[in-house]
């Protein structure tokens, strides 16, 4: 009886977890049969399941395209720079906001990142724009890495504050007794524990901004400095989707993305808070 | 110096970015939303009061009260399964199995692929003549002619939640599984010892532990979800018959296609006091759960 | 002593000679971008650097479905810019926000000016019957007809000459339970277009200006011809898959291409992308089919260039102007990307445009009394939005939810109120 309804429990956690792995892969499945289509292939009726042949022209294409290889370049260097920078800036608030002592300080502060959050961020771009425009700073890498650090950071304070809430402060009372300083605290004792936290953030930043289109259409105009989202969207033109090399574009962009999520997510589930973390 | 003043100067790099970056931009917004400000005609910026907002309200091309009813839907049925599902792939991630992590990463990457892709992948996947979803069906001799998955009004709206939830589950996955490492193992001991099943413990021990991050997250996502117009726009552009619009593609049709920004501000103002609202009740409830009160 | 007198004197006459042949760099901003486009711009601004040795031209293209947004975001931050694309969607606003610059004074010196068809001085003098920028190329749709699956049902592409040919064309050919449906319908991302080509070819006297107000001041929406054209239209829509009211462009191809939909209404542009994937022998262009009244008023889409009205170097802009407007740079520029050239010279000289699935077009070219070309009210106040009112109108027409009268009776309305 008991071993019926472990394997019974089993069966049912290994029907949920394929069906979740189903529903996800349906379009990356559709992507990628897509990507190894030849133009004569791509739109056939009946639709066809497999390619005929693998055909991978449409990779050559992508990486003889322009400068596809900088493009990846500044991405890479614009995702992993603000990334760092805003977890930096982020987690420094978050601890802030969640240890300072004037609650109504705390709370108005938090209430403002969240009305960041309120507005369609889409809206903000013109204002933005003409804003920098006076000052000269369009057309610059670096600047377009600090709009995307204040693009995630409201996001990654509110997070990690609530994260920083679970920990207990006695930890961390000890430590100041003993003469350590704040910033030596945070780093010593309450970052350690908080490592899942962090990670599962700054995966999320590293996502965010390795995709983010508009802001990197509107900010930069020299063709050296375009990121992956841009040259992708461009494959879209007013005769048609370039639908072949768009989607080797896109299996391409997904790689980092996929390689951050599987760093992050040894630290996010190993667990390292166990036993850590007492009242 | 003071603790205090130690800790507040941390928030402050926070605090400097986001006004200049975002809080001025948020203020001219909302002095747009109340201008005649059509980029067709520069040169003729002017206030001109609540205009935007009664042209809005009594269009008789763009039912506002439809294109709330939409936007409810949206947003509600879309966070349910979201952060159900969500949820429930953090929980079954939670326990080590042989695989996880390839599976967790493979999982996952729906959360990672560019806003206009998706919108268009999903766009093909659901054509009513040649998409996959149909392709399947057909071929598994279900039905012998396409759904309009997109073109019926009765299936679109359905349709693009579905995507969003595709999307969104990642996120509720990610953060949450983060969280319930927190939970420390002794409340799950004391709590078998009492007798406590599985459902009892989650319901009794994790939920309340994880409590503060179910919170924000749903906060944040419920905020993102109304902002998000990428998906139907790409998908059926608020169609057929405006039966998908909503309020953030009401928008975006206003800036691209009516060209009328100050329109499209007044929109993303009344989204934005929407959620004002929304978060201010929210968040009071939430605290008055923490301190025990309800 | 003398070797560094020397050294100094070299070096004074070599920055003497730089400075005196200052490169100038001319910031030059497309908006139809696609990867291929910008390879072809890049080839004419290689060919035109090396005759112009101290003019550098940067090339900026952004995404196509970006690119307007950030065109206008540029000129109201008064961004570096010099050459910008134009389009008949977009030239009302460049002028009326003051950021084009007046060309006359430039073409009247140029020579190539007098070999410019008549429709390039009528598109480039769209706005205050003033050139604001030189055309570069033409869309007029035309039909796309699968011969391969037409010869099968024993339809002749060549007898599609009024609509009611292609009404019966469609009706014969539909039989969804084989999957092979007629017309390629047109639902989303400004549809008007595909209706209105043909009801507009019903009406006796359409005013080639403004389609959507006839010669009597009253709209086009109070016409019976009109009427009737839609009507006809909603039978052509009864032979496309219901699914079509959700159809944009892609899925418009992707539906010629797979043969689901042999008949499609379409720009020149669309020949490149037809050829990657279809043979040619596969299928073919017709001249656009007349109404009734044995006309047609087909829409002139057109791009071309102006110069920036901040400009600090207006002279080297239109130096690249008008070499791109050259009836050789013009036709070679076209033959890649697809639409029709600006000169009369290609025209009679290049058998390409004449020839092949551009027979179409030519012979449309060269009937004037069958084909006015039109322009729809695009500098009409009542214009932007238009495309996103009419979509949902006609899906909810398409749909059966509301009257044909109904809706003639709501966009009559919108056109005539001030």
């Amino acid at each position: 009886m008991k071993k019926l309804k472990i394997f019974l429990r089993s069966l049912l956690k290994f029907m949920a977890l394929g069906g979740y792995l189903i529903f996800a892969l349906i379009p990356l499945y559709w992507v990628l049969i897509t990507s190894f289509k030849g133009p004569k292939e791509l739109y056939t009726f009946p639709i066809t399941f497999w390619p005929k042949s693998l055909d991978i022209e449409n990779y050559k294409f992508l990486f003889s395209f322009a400068n596809f290889g900088i493009y990846f370049r500044n991405s890479l260097l614009v995702s992993l720079g603000a990334s760092f920078g805003a977890l930096i800036v982020s987690v420094l608030s978050g601890y802030g906001l969640s240890r300072i002592g004037f609650k109504k300080l705390s709370n108005g502060l938090l209430l403002a990142m969240y009305l960041t959050q309120m507005i369609p961020g889409f809206l903000l771009m013109l204002p933005l724009f003409l804003m920098l425009s006076k000052f000269g700073m369009i057309n610059n890498l670096f600047v377009l890495g600090i709009i995307y650090i204040d693009m995630v950071i409201a996001f990654g304070t509110i997070m990690s504050k609530g994260f920083f809430d679970r920990i207990p402060v006695s930890l961390e009372e000890a430590a100041l007794i003993d003469g350590c300083g704040t910033l030596e605290v945070l780093y010593r004792i309450v970052l350690p524990v908080s490592l899942p936290a962090i990670m599962a953030i700054f995966s999320f930043f590293f996502v965010n901004i390795w995709n983010e289109l508009f802001l990197a259409v509107m900010f930069l105009s020299s063709n050296d400095k375009m990121t992956i989202p841009a040259a992708l969207n461009s494959f879209i033109s007013k005769a048609g989707i370039s639908w072949g090399v768009m989607s080797a574009g896109l299996v391409v962009a997904l790689l980092p993305t996929i390689i951050v999520f599987a760093f992050a997510q040894k630290y996010i589930i190993a667990g390292l808070t166990e036993g850590a973390v007492k009242e | 110096m003071s603790r205090n003043l130690k800790l507040f100067i941390m928030v402050l790099p926070t605090i400097i970015l986001l006004v200049i970056f975002t809080y001025i931009p948020i203020g001219q917004e909302i002095q747009i939303a109340f201008e005649n400000y059509n980029l067709y005609n520069l040169s003729n910026i002017y206030f001109n009061g609540f205009d935007n907002f009664i042209d809005i309200f009594t269009s008789v091309d763009f039912n506002f009260a439809q294109i709330v009813l939409n936007t409810v839907i949206w947003v509600v049925v879309s966070l349910a399964f979201q952060f159900t599902l969500g949820f429930g792939l953090a929980l079954l991630l939670k326990k080590p199995f042989k695989g996880r992590g390839i599976y967790s990463g493979l999982v996952f990457y729906p959360w990672a692929v560019s806003g206009f892709a998706i919108g268009l992948v999903w766009a093909w996947i659901f054509n009513g003549q040649f998409g996959l979803i149909n392709g399947i069906l057909m071929r598994l001799g279900i039905i012998n002619q396409g759904i309009g998955f997109l073109s019926d009004p009765h299936f679109a709206l359905a349709s693009v939640i579905v995507v969003n939830i595709w999307y969104g589950i990642p996120f509720f996955a990610i953060m949450l599984l983060a969280a319930l490492q927190s939970v420390p193992e002794e409340l799950y001991e004391a709590a078998k010892i009492d007798g406590a099943g599985r459902f009892r413990r989650l319901v009794n021990v994790t939920i309340p532990y994880i409590r503060p991050t179910i919170a924000s997250t749903i906060l944040l996502r419920t905020m993102w979800i109304l902002n998000f117009p990428d998906i139907i726009y790409a998908m059926t552009n608020g169609g057929p018959a405006n039966s998908t619009n909503t309020l953030a593609n009401y928008m975006i049709i206003k800036m691209y296609s009516f060209y009328n920004y100050g329109q499209a501000a007044a929109i993303g103002f009344i989204i934005m006091s929407i959620l004002m609202i929304y978060a201010i009740i929210y968040l009071s409830i939430f605290s008055r759960l923490e301190r025990g009160i309800i | 002593m003398k070797k560094v007198g020397l050294l100094v004197l070299t070096l004074v006459l070599a920055i003497g000679i730089v400075s005196l042949g200052e490169t100038i760099t001319l910031n030059f901003m497309q908006v139809l971008t696609s990867p291929q486009r910008t390879a072809w711009w890049e080839q004419v601004i290689k060919d035109f650097e090396a005759l112009n040795p101290n003019i550098k031209i940067n090339l900026i293209s952004p995404p196509y479905e970006q690119a307007d947004n950030k065109l206008t975001t540029m000129l109201m931050g008064k961004q570096p810019l010099d050459i910008i694309e134009v389009r008949d969607y977009t030239i009302k606003q460049l002028v009326d926000n003051g950021w084009l610059t007046n060309l006359t004074p430039y073409i009247a010196t140029w020579s190539a000016s007098k070999t410019l068809i008549p429709l390039a001085w009528q598109a480039a003098k769209t706005v205050n019957n003033t050139p604001y920028m030189i055309p570069q190329s033409f869309f007029v749709k035309a039909l796309f007809v699968r011969t391969d699956i037409l010869a099968k049902y024993g339809i002749n592409p060549n007898d599609l000459k009024t609509w009611q040919d292609v009404l019966d064309a469609c009706q014969k050919l539909y039989n969804p339970s084989k999957n092979q449906y007629g017309w390629d319908n047109r639902g989303r991302n400004s549809p008007f277009i595909f209706p209105d080509t043909l009801a507009t070819s019903f009406v006796e006297n359409a005013n080639p200006d403004n389609l959507y107000i006839l010669p009597n001041g009253q709209t086009i929406f109070t016409s019976p011809q009109y009427k009737a054209g839609w009507e006809m239209y909603i039978k052509l829509f009864k032979t496309s898959p219901q699914d079509s009211i959700n159809w944009g462009f892609d899925s418009q191809v992707n539906s010629f291409v797979s043969g689901v939909t042999p008949i499609l209404m379409q720009d020149p542009d669309t020949v490149g992308l037809l050829n990657t994937m279809l043979d040619k022998d596969q299928y073919t262009v017709v001249p656009l089919p007349v109404g009734p009244t044995g006309k047609a008023y087909p829409n002139y889409g057109f791009n071309g260039l102006g110069i920036v009205s901040y400009s600090q170097h207006k002279e080297a802009a239109w130096k690249f102007i008008a070499y791109v407007s050259s009836p050789e740079v013009n036709a070679w520029f076209n033959k890649n990307y697809g639409p029709l050239p600006i000169s009369s010279v290609t025209y009679e000289n290049d058998p390409y445009f004449s020839t092949g699935v551009y027979s179409a077009w030519a012979y449309m070219m060269k009937h004037p009394e069958k084909y006015i070309f039109s322009n729809y009210p695009f500098n009409s106040p009542k214009w932007p939005g238009w495309p996103s009112i009419q979509q949902a109108d006609m899906q909810s027409l398409l749909l059966g939810n509301i009257s044909l009268d109904a809706v003639l009776a709501k966009w009559n309305n919108y056109w005539s109120s001030k």
